[in-house]
């Protein structure tokens, strides 16, 4: 069964966000996601901020977030959304061009689900792409969702 | 012979960093036309500061040594001279009593003649014994002077002279009486005699008054001498040590000033080189992204056109992607590269044997299919990071491997060499299609490739990371070669620790 809850990729580049979107639309998983061209964009989702004030409720099955990117880079998104409460649960995947020990560290460090380094060939790429999709969009369990209510 | 002659290098503290003493060597033969005071000048200026403080030191040893031995000589003949002094005041007294004893003999002869009292006999005769005591005592303290003995053996004759005619006299009046001995005892004796001795007393005194003047006058100027060494000795042996001292603080600046130098140059260096390594991992991230783009939005493309593309437009895209692909592993290692350049160095003691072990097990897969013997010697054990370690061997396994691909029967040997103990060299040889010396310095440049790509895959990073994974831990690599006849790899790992 397909979970209804979106996939939010944070990709500042709209190359990369299509060939993403390219790739997951042979798992027909595209429908449900959705792009973030910034940390800043990222955080008024989560938040119900900006343009995403009257979307409906709820927390995205997983996030993928790109480490480089304007405004908030990904590791502060990461620090804001491990250091919530309410957003803590959210699976994490880096998926970034970086191969560096120490983007792996940090990123580990902050509680990052996963990481994920984008291959440059397509092939690859839309591999695990599409295999990133598949266990987080639709294997994995996503966490029980507390009510906003509750709080 | 050899560590001799590094031993003498390694003084020099200057490292060629536009410093003073350059002219070692350079100007040590003096021409025809210096000055003959140039010689030793050229001669101080060949010398390694170690020499020249050295030989300072012997300059004012030396001085010191000399001056002494002036000095003690000096005040010898000054001590020497008041002994002789001694002795001409002795003499001077002796000649006097002498003087006045004879005088007395000759006085106490002529009253006895015309008294007949027997204490001027007695006078008289005391004179006479006293007399050969007298010679003896001046003989003995005239000794060293050949004229002055002469003298005394004059007087000693006139003496005799004298008491033997006194003593005739004496000996006419007790048997003829008075009257023949009258004119005798008027007139005396041995007048002639007596003024002679006189004459000779006389002599002698000024002879030895005059050596006393000389000597005293001769004291002085000496004493003069040794002051006056003393004075310009110390003042030379100052001037000497403060040279000394000026050529030690000399080079103990230009040794501070080289230190200085050389840290600065590290730091820049060190500055430089970070720059290098941020900017190399921002561009080689920043060009990642555009080539997945282009693989990416070929394959889109062929997927869009689908059936209807044409086998050359297929053609043309694949190499579009794989240009991409190409590029892509470029970017991956040169980042490995750089990586290696920056990652911190964690030194345990590696067991090379369970390394190449355990590469050959990994490399199990690639060589399938292929004939390869392998001579694999005892290897060492080396200090070192074992990751970065690994990465060497597996490189040049690797490499091996690959360049005797076309040989039927590959052969493939590692050993070591540890003839020197500071380090221990390990060598990779194969037969495989070798390379031309002549090329030998580009072989472990970055990007460098000694084979057309169709010939042999490769970017040609591999033993780049090798020469700077071996650099970073203070050894050396270097390669032989021909066309055709294999190639050997050394690695010279040192066997101690390398400081930080």
């Amino acid at each position: 069964m397909i979970s209804a809850k979106p996939i939010l990729l944070a990709e500042d580049n709209p190359r990369d966000a299509e060939l993403a979107l390219a790739a997951m639309e042979e798992q027909n998983i595209s429908d449900k996601v959705i792009v973030c061209h910034d940390g800043a964009e990222v955080l008024d989702y989560l938040y119900y901020r900006g343009s995403f004030q009257s979307r409906s409720k709820g927390n995205p099955v997983v996030i993928f977030l790109d480490l480089k990117m304007p405004k908030v880079n990904g590791l502060e998104v990461l620090q804001t959304i491990k250091g919530d409460t309410n957003l803590r649960s959210i699976p994490v995947v880096m998926l970034t061009s970086s191969r560096e020990e120490r983007d792996l560290q940090e990123s580990y460090a902050l509680g990052a689900n996963a990481y994920v380094v984008k291959p440059v060939e397509f092939h690859q790429f839309v591999s695990a792409v599409k295999e990133l999709g598949a266990f987080w969009g639709v294997i994995n369990e996503p966490p029980p969702e507390i009510s906003r209510s509750d709080k | 012979m050899e560590s001799a002659t590094n031993s003498a290098t390694n003084n020099e503290p200057e490292v060629s960093l536009s410093q003073p003493h350059d002219a070692v060597g350079s100007k040590t033969r003096p021409d025809s036309s210096d000055p003959l005071w140039w010689i030793p000048v050229q001669w101080f200026r060949s010398l390694t500061i170690e020499h020249r403080i050295l030989s300072g030191f012997g300059l004012v040893f030396v001085g010191i040594l000399i001056i002494s031995a002036i000095s003690y000589r000096n005040a010898s003949t000054v001590v020497a001279n008041s002994g002789r002094d001694t002795k001409s005041h002795e003499i001077v007294q002796l000649l006097t009593d002498i003087d006045i004893a004879m005088d007395e003999a000759e006085n106490n002869h002529r009253r006895y003649l015309i008294t007949g009292d027997g204490l001027y006999l007695t006078g008289y005769r005391s004179v006479v014994k006293q007399k050969p005591i007298f010679i003896k005592y001046l003989k003995d303290l005239t000794v060293e002077s050949v004229e002055q003995w002469e003298r005394v053996r004059s007087l000693n004759r006139m003496m005799d002279r004298q008491l033997n005619a006194e003593a005739e006299a004496i000996k006419i009046l007790d048997v003829d009486g008075f009257e023949a001995v009258k004119k005798m005892a008027l007139e005396g004796a041995a007048k002639d005699e007596l003024s002679e001795i006189h004459r000779i007393v006389a002599e002698m005194e000024s002879h030895e008054r005059q050596a006393l003047r000389r000597r005293v006058m001769e004291s002085a100027t000496v004493t003069t001498n040794t002051i006056i060494l003393l004075g310009t000795g110390a003042l030379l042996q100052l001037v000497l040590l403060g040279s000394v001292y000026y050529l030690i603080r000399h080079d103990i600046t230009a040794r501070r000033r080289v230190a200085e130098e050389l840290q600065r140059r590290g730091e820049l260096l060190e500055a430089a080189n970070k720059e290098l390594e941020s900017f190399s991992y921002s561009v080689s991230h920043d060009l990642r992204a555009p080539l997945r783009h282009i693989d990416g939005y070929a394959s889109l493309l062929r997927k869009a056109v689908g059936e209807s593309l044409s086998e050359k437009a297929g053609r043309y895209l694949e190499t579009i992607s794989a240009s991409a692909t190409q590029m892509g592993q470029l970017i991956d290692d040169l980042l490995v590269f750089s990586r290696m350049g920056r990652q911190e160095m964690l030194q345990t003691t590696v067991d090379v044997n369970q390394l190449i072990k355990s590469i050959l097990n990994d490399l199990r897969l690639d060589l399938q299919g292929r004939d390869i013997s392998w001579t694999i010697e005892d290897l060492p054990e080396v200090v070192g990071d074992s990751a970065m370690l690994r990465q060497v061997f597996i490189n040049l396994i690797a490499n091996a491997v690959k360049f005797t691909s076309t040989r039927p029967k590959a052969e493939i040997a590692i050993g070591a060499d540890r003839r020197i103990t500071e380090e221990v060299v390990i060598f990779v040889r194969d037969n495989g299609v070798g390379f031309n010396m002549e090329y030998v310095s580009k072989l472990f440049g970055v990007f460098q490739r000694l084979h057309r790509i169709d010939e042999f895959e490769g970017t040609g990073i591999g033993l780049a990371n090798v020469r700077r994974i071996v650099h970073r831990h203070g050894g050396r690599t270097w390669a032989e070669g021909a066309i055709d006849q294999g190639a050997t790899f050394y690695v010279a790992l040192p066997t101690r620790r390398i400081g930080s």
